[in-house]
């Protein structure tokens, strides 16, 4: 019996030491490509920016010898890959490009090196977009206290079949049953009056989609647009008090206009993720989408001229983008020589040279005002204006540590009032209690 | 005999000491670990974890969404198991009595059991899309106003449901169809004497003689239709509140919240009651087995 309890004991101890996550220091050794040569390792969710950082980082390798490799994860298991890694002693990337949202917990969580103090040394933090700062790259927001470079600045705009809308007898046939030109919607009372008008089922045409899947965010940043638009809020602006700010009318209100523009799409549009909504357009059969607008240079090359581009609609002269984009973010859980590597990366990246070629790159949309301000970069693209437009209206959703339960819980609220599961009224009040006990639970509240 | 033992102790140990071990290290260690973790407030990243007491439990039972998947995941096993049992047992006894090409009905009907429930989950998002997935293609053509399979709240469950139905039901079949060979033809050639009609025949004599092992298909079926998780994630993910199964709300817990003490809570409420179940079952199916069938 003795014998039996000491061998359950050492395979006891055994399986709780292989539990502990504790770092041995044996991995604090310099990463370095298959020839030898220092790297850095870049993870990015699977997109066209990915590709285009990968191009510039052949040109940092070209110019410094140091690898750059950007791995890229697909979009839905992208955030649990991340904050997986992050739970080991070392992350397998040097840098990583989080969304917005992850940086309270990256900051808070000692996940990410703060770069207070370094960033002002490598870049003139007034050159950055202050909404850019703010959302991508500071935590708490607006603090100063920085824990990301800017990467891909994004925010969601709208892209339009101009070719319609140019077209003499949908303009005739607009003007007969609305009694108005049919242009570009700039409200979006507009924008529904324009999508009931090409909502033709029978003709496989379709009016209007934006981003509505339940899988990570996507039915939050298409709701959003609306929710700050008609006077909706996630929360008290000064405070993190939600109860009493985000179950007002103003948001019931944005939520059952959003569903009536569910039911002037293709069918399913009320469970699209960002590359359905992309899909439903370029497939040729929707008049207008509300999407981020690192996709939209794709469908300038594959339409040409047959689309447009503008800012997102507005509700009562009020007009706010969902923002999109990610910082980049040097892992707390690498070697210090890593991270020497990683800023020296950062810090090439961030120099306007260096800028005016990301912009060049497939979506790759730079937060530097002064470039975004330039008339060159505004008529470079027939999107590039209204990008530069939307950067200035664009807000993001809760970037608190625990924004993850925060999201999973608006998603889930949220598509129960769209999909008619429950009354609007009565989710709103659900996600607000509910939203309160996490802060509750989380200390922030 | 005392030596003898004592000279093959070590030899013994040598022969299960590996099996012990893995049995700990993968079974027992983890269950353990999980009951402890399920009263702290242990996060999936960082932080002190500190003991919350019952509060992990508490929250399970008060938590609608618990009561939700629980709701969904019972309809779930019910609905699947009843179906796939009546349709494998049907096909089954169709098979026995002898087809045309028996022998490639067979091999074709066993296809979806033997594909990935990933790639399965996959494949039906294709075939029931709302726009281009073969299912409307198919009623459109016809002039029918093809139903959102995939998208509408009332019907996304069932098609989940559905597409289980389909990869299934050969399973029970397969199951079925090993217990109704394992009859001995001379008991159905005594009915036949006797002049037992059909109907006789199926409920004193196939029936009760298969029920044991359809007993077993049926338990099998039914832990495994418990853990309903791959299709479900395949189909809608994780958090949609229509077709969210237990399994899948412990993976939004744990991994998309990220919180792990009241994950593991729910995974061992989850555990209790894939135990009561799986008792219930072999209890049952002990019963059948005791009892003298042709009596």
């Amino acid at each position: 019996m003795r014998t039996n309890s000491w061998t359950l004991s050492a395979l006891l101890a055994i399986g709780l030491a292989a539990c502990s996550g504790e770092s041995s220091g044996e991995n604090a050794t310099l990463s370095t490509a298959a020839n030898g040569t220092p790297s850095i390792k870049v993870w990015w969710f699977q997109w066209d920016p990915a590709t285009g950082l990968q191009e510039l980082g052949r040109e940092f390798q070209a110019e410094t010898g140091i690898a750059v490799e950007v791995q890229q994860i697909p979009l839905a298991s992208y955030q649990e890959k991340v904050f997986l890694e992050f739970g080991g002693s070392r992350t397998n990337f040097d840098i990583v490009i989080g969304d917005s949202q992850w940086i309270g917990r990256g900051a808070s969580g000692g996940l990410y090196v703060e770069l207070t103090d370094w960033l002002p040394t490598v870049v003139d933090l007034a050159t950055i977009h202050p909404r850019a700062a703010k959302y991508l790259c500071e935590y708490p927001e607006g603090s100063g206290r920085w824990y990301a470079a800017p990467c891909e600045t994004d925010a969601v705009g709208l892209a339009y079949r101009k070719d319609w809308f140019e077209d003499p007898k949908e303009r005739e046939a607009f003007k007969a049953r609305y009694g108005r030109e049919l242009a570009v919607p700039a409200t979006y009372e507009e924008f529904r009056q324009v999508a009931e008008f090409f909502q033709r089922p029978d003709e496989k045409r379709y009016g209007c989609a934006m981003p509505s899947d339940r899988n990570y965010d996507g039915l939050t940043m298409g709701v959003q647009n609306l929710l700050w638009a008609f006077g909706g809020k996630w929360k008290d602006e000064g405070s993190n008090k939600v109860v009493g700010h985000l179950d007002t009318q103003g948001t019931a209100d944005a939520i059952e206009f959003f569903k009536t523009l569910m039911k002037l799409g293709p069918k399913g549009c009320e469970r699209l993720d960002y590359g359905q909504v992309l899909e439903s357009f370029t497939n040729g059969s929707t008049a207008m989408i509300l999407n981020y607008f690192a996709f939209f240079p794709g469908i300038q090359a594959q339409f040409g001229d047959k689309v447009g581009f503008a800012v997102v609609p507005s509700h009562e002269g009020r007009r706010v983008a969902s923002l999109g984009g990610q910082g980049m973010s040097i892992s707390a859980k690498i070697p210090k020589e890593q991270q020497e590597l990683a800023k020296r990366f950062i810090a090439w990246f961030l120099k306007r040279e260096v800028q005016e070629r990301w912009i060049t790159k497939p979506a790759g949309f730079t937060a530097n005002a002064e470039i975004l301000s330039s008339p060159a970069f505004r008529s470079k693209t027939p999107y590039n204006a209204p990008f530069a437009d939307s950067v200035d209206a664009m807000r993001d959703f809760w970037n608190v540590p625990v924004f993850n339960k925060l999201l999973a819980a608006t998603q889930r609220y949220v598509g129960m009032a769209v999909d008619g599961e429950m009354p609007t009224q009565e989710a709103l009040q659900k996600l607000a209690a509910e939203k309160e006990r996490i802060l509750k639970e989380a200390g922030l509240l | 005999m005392t030596s003898t033992a004592q000279r093959t102790r070590p030899l013994a140990w040598a022969l299960v000491g590996p099996t012990l071990a893995l049995l700990v290290a993968f079974n027992v260690f983890p269950l353990v670990y999980n009951i402890a973790s399920s009263f702290t407030n242990a996060e999936l990243i960082g932080g002190e974890w500190r003991s919350v007491g019952g509060a992990n439990y508490a929250r399970v039972f008060e938590d609608e969404l618990f009561a939700g998947a629980l709701r969904r995941t019972a309809l779930f096993v019910l609905c699947a198991v009843t179906l796939e049992l009546l349709l494998g047992f049907a096909l089954a006894l169709s098979l026995q009595r002898g087809v045309p090409g028996k022998q490639a009905v067979l091999t074709v009907l066993l296809v979806p059991m033997m594909l990935s429930p990933a790639v399965m989950g996959l494949y039906w998002n294709l075939v029931l899309n709302g726009n281009y997935g073969v299912v409307n293609q198919a009623l459109s053509g016809l002039g029918f106003d093809p139903p959102q399979w995939l998208t509408d709240r009332d019907l996304k469950f069932w098609s989940i449901l559905l597409i289980d139905v389909w990869m299934w039901t050969p399973f029970m079949m397969l199951i079925a169809l090993a217990g109704l060979n394992a009859i001995p033809a001379s008991i159905y050639e005594a009915a036949q004497i006797d002049r037992a009609r059909p109907w006789k025949v199926f409920t004193r004599i196939t029936l009760p003689m298969c029920a044991p092992v359809l007993g077993l298909a049926v338990l099998f079926r039914a832990t495994d239709a418990l853990k309903q998780f791959d299709l479900v994630m395949a189909v809608t993910g994780p958090n949609d509140a229509a077709t969210q199964t237990l399994s899948t709300l412990l993976y939004q817990v744990v991994f998309r919240d990220g919180s792990v003490g009241l994950g593991a809570a729910f995974s061992c409420v989850i555990l209790v009651l894939v135990i009561a179940l799986a008792t219930v079952f072999t209890r049952y199916i002990d019963r059948l087995q005791s009892k003298d069938v042709l009596a």
